[in-house]
């Protein structure tokens, strides 16, 4: 109890923190929206009248206060360049990036697994080098090369699927399949090794001794050793993950956090940047503290 | 020894097979466990006492190591040749094994309760409760005080002492006639020593069990064994019953293991060693083993490799034994 609660803390002062800082590197990076909402021959007094309308000619400090002011009542203010509310606009966007994420880790789990389960049972046979090959390239390849890559073969030459957009089922599997070939490659070589590891433990040993089955050995006893680190992994990849978002979204044109951040930064759009780079340090916040729960669950030393 | 013996080794090599390399580590084993007896197996480390004991069960790491020649007999079957299905039905249900490090031989991610009902269902269909039941009788016969705390225990929870009690009771729940015990006190501190062998001699008189005791500590013998047999090299120089090995030992190698342990009020101020260094297996002198280091050495001991054979009450694997 105790830790959940100076967790909490811990993230309310990161997330202070963490908007400052979003909040000046915005300001100090050069340009301002102006250049997006007015065509190049405005006038630098149509400018300047623009900025004050909007509140940028007040001092930095100011406009973090007022920003705060508005943020903790429930106002997130409005986009600059549409003018739409973020928080009618943010709905959307978490629905699209959630279906995107989860899917993502989803197949990182459920196809790293297994592969990584296969390769220590197989171990030093053509499938475990075969399966270690390809985690080896996964991790190497970067993920918007692959992404080209993937929207060349299956959709502008084979035509299975979309290259982009989004639009039901299809439209999903390509983006959540390069968004997942790190985090695949990186769960295939953690379980592989977690289970080639407690393969070797004296405890395997007396389980054979006791008559159980190598079936349930493997199944029931190792991996649940080895799920331990591959727990651990997953928290880690929840950043990965968001990180990774904003080239992949932007790249198929999905329509979610990342593709609408990278958007905002181009335009400089002030309180879009703010709000949604702070949801990404939420939710990786929130993934490694559900990861160590997670590993606290699954742990019996730190359970009792 | 006119009955028939429960387990029988002849003859039994285990080797090791690389890519380069091809040799055994233990060699022409020929042993007998009766019912009803406990029988040590003594030797210094690396003498392949352990492999011995974990190549009875198929425990062995296979590859790189594995049973070379010769049979391991039980209930009729040769248990190298059996399927690894039979073998399975044979580990734990008709002979059991507990080792040297229990805190690292109990797997951590489960309770107590749960290891030894699942040992019981991985031999037979039984309800939960009676399942719970066996476990907690198991539990007391291998002389823990709390059975029912120590049934919803995880083993990072248990001191060495307790930990090796549960494999006691992790050993007994499928009832089986035979327990081969590896160095099962060596991690221990003396007292909990005595306490566990004293509960493996009580186990082999209220069970009417077997028990096959590895071990280099010759005091461990000397209180608990009914027989004994000295391994060298891989192999077996010596064996008889207890009395027989202590008071009249015939093999060089047996006088100086004896020779080489510290007695409480004995006169003699300095132990004496046994010269020399244990060959290699990979690089063994021909003829005996021990001639090198040996003080009775005769030349056919550098020529041809000695026989184990019966003389007196015991077997032994010696040109020139003594007596």
């Amino acid at each position: 109890m105790k830790i959940i609660f100076s967790r909490i803390v811990s993230t309310l002062l990161l997330l202070l923190a963490s908007s400052l800082a979003v909040f000046a590197a915005i300001r100090f990076s050069g340009g301002d929206v102006t250049a997006a909402r007015m065509p190049a021959s405005a006038s630098a007094a149509d400018r300047e009248l623009f900025r004050k309308q909007i509140g940028l000619d007040q001092p930095i400090l100011k406009q973090y206060i007022t920003y705060m002011g508005n943020f903790v009542t429930g106002d997130l203010g409005n986009s600059l360049t549409s003018n739409a509310r973020i928080s009618s606009l943010a709905v959307e966007k978490i629905r699209n990036s959630l279906i995107l994420g989860g899917s993502s880790l989803l197949i990182v789990f459920l196809v790293g697994v297994p592969l990584g389960m296969i390769a220590a049972l197989r171990r030093n046979t053509w499938v475990d080098t075969g399966i270690t090959s390809f985690s080896v390239a996964g991790m190497a390849v970067p993920n918007f090369w692959l992404a080209l890559i993937a929207i060349h073969l299956f959709a502008s030459t084979l035509h299975w699927l979309p290259s982009g957009g989004q639009g039901g089922f299809k439209s999903v599997i390509l983006p959540a399949l390069v968004l997942s070939a790190e985090g695949i490659a990186l769960t295939v070589r953690i379980t592989r090794s977690a289970m080639l590891e407690n393969i070797g433990q004296d405890f395997v040993r007396t389980l054979r001794a006791s008559g159980f089955s190598e079936r349930r050995i493997y199944f029931k006893h190792v991996l649940r050793s080895s799920l331990l680190p591959i727990i651990s992994l997953a928290g880690l990849r929840v950043g990965q993950v968001v990180g990774y978002a904003l080239v992949v979204e932007t790249i198929f044109g999905w329509p979610g956090v990342g593709q609408i951040l990278v958007n905002a930064v181009l335009r400089r759009d002030y309180p879009v940047i703010q709000f949604f780079s702070l949801l990404l340090v939420v939710v990786v916040t929130l993934g490694n503290l559900l990861a160590s729960i997670g590993y606290t669950l699954a742990n019996p030393r730190l359970r009792k | 020894m006119s009955q028939t013996p429960l387990l029988e080794l002849r003859d039994l090599s285990v080797g090791l097979k690389g890519d380069r390399v091809e040799y055994d580590i233990v060699r022409n084993i020929n042993l007998s466990i009766y019912q009803n007896e406990i029988l040590a197996i003594v030797g210094e480390s690396g003498c392949g006492k352990s492999l011995t004991a974990l190549s009875i069960l198929g425990l062995h790491a296979s590859p790189p190591l594995r049973i070379t020649s010769g049979s391991i007999t039980y209930d009729g079957r040769d248990l190298t040749k059996v399927s690894p299905e039979e073998l399975r039905k044979v580990r734990g249900a008709e002979i059991a094994m507990i080792f040297q490090d229990p805190m690292s031989a109990l797997d951590p991610m489960f309770t107590v309760g749960t290891l030894l009902t699942s040992a019981i269902r991985a031999h037979k269909k039984v309800t939960d409760s009676a399942a719970e039941k066996i476990a907690h009788e198991c539990l007391a016969d291998a002389g823990i005080e709390d059975p029912r705390r120590r049934f919803g225990e995880f083993p990072f929870q248990l001191s060495g002492g307790v930990s090796q009690r549960v494999m006691i009771a992790l050993a007994l729940v499928n009832n089986p006639k035979i327990l081969i015990a590896d160095e099962p006190t060596t991690a221990l501190d003396v007292t909990v020593q005595a306490q566990i062998l004293e509960r493996l001699k009580d186990l082999k008189n209220e069970r009417g069990m077997s028990i096959m005791l590895i071990t280099h500590n010759l005091g461990v013998v000397a209180s608990v064994a009914d027989r004994m047999a000295v391994m060298y090299t891989g192999e077996i120089v010596e064996i008889g019953s207890v009395q027989n090995v202590f008071s009249v030992p015939q093999h060089p190698y047996t006088t100086g293991l004896l020779g080489a342990v510290p007695r409480l009020g004995s006169n003699s101020v300095a132990l004496v060693p046994i010269i020399g260094r244990v060959p290699l297996p990979d690089n063994l002198p021909k003829g005996c083993t021990f001639a090198d280091r040996c003080g009775r050495v005769v030349p056919e001991c550098g020529v041809n490799r000695p026989e184990l054979v019966s003389r007196g009450a015991a077997e032994v694997r010696c040109f020139n034994p003594f007596r």
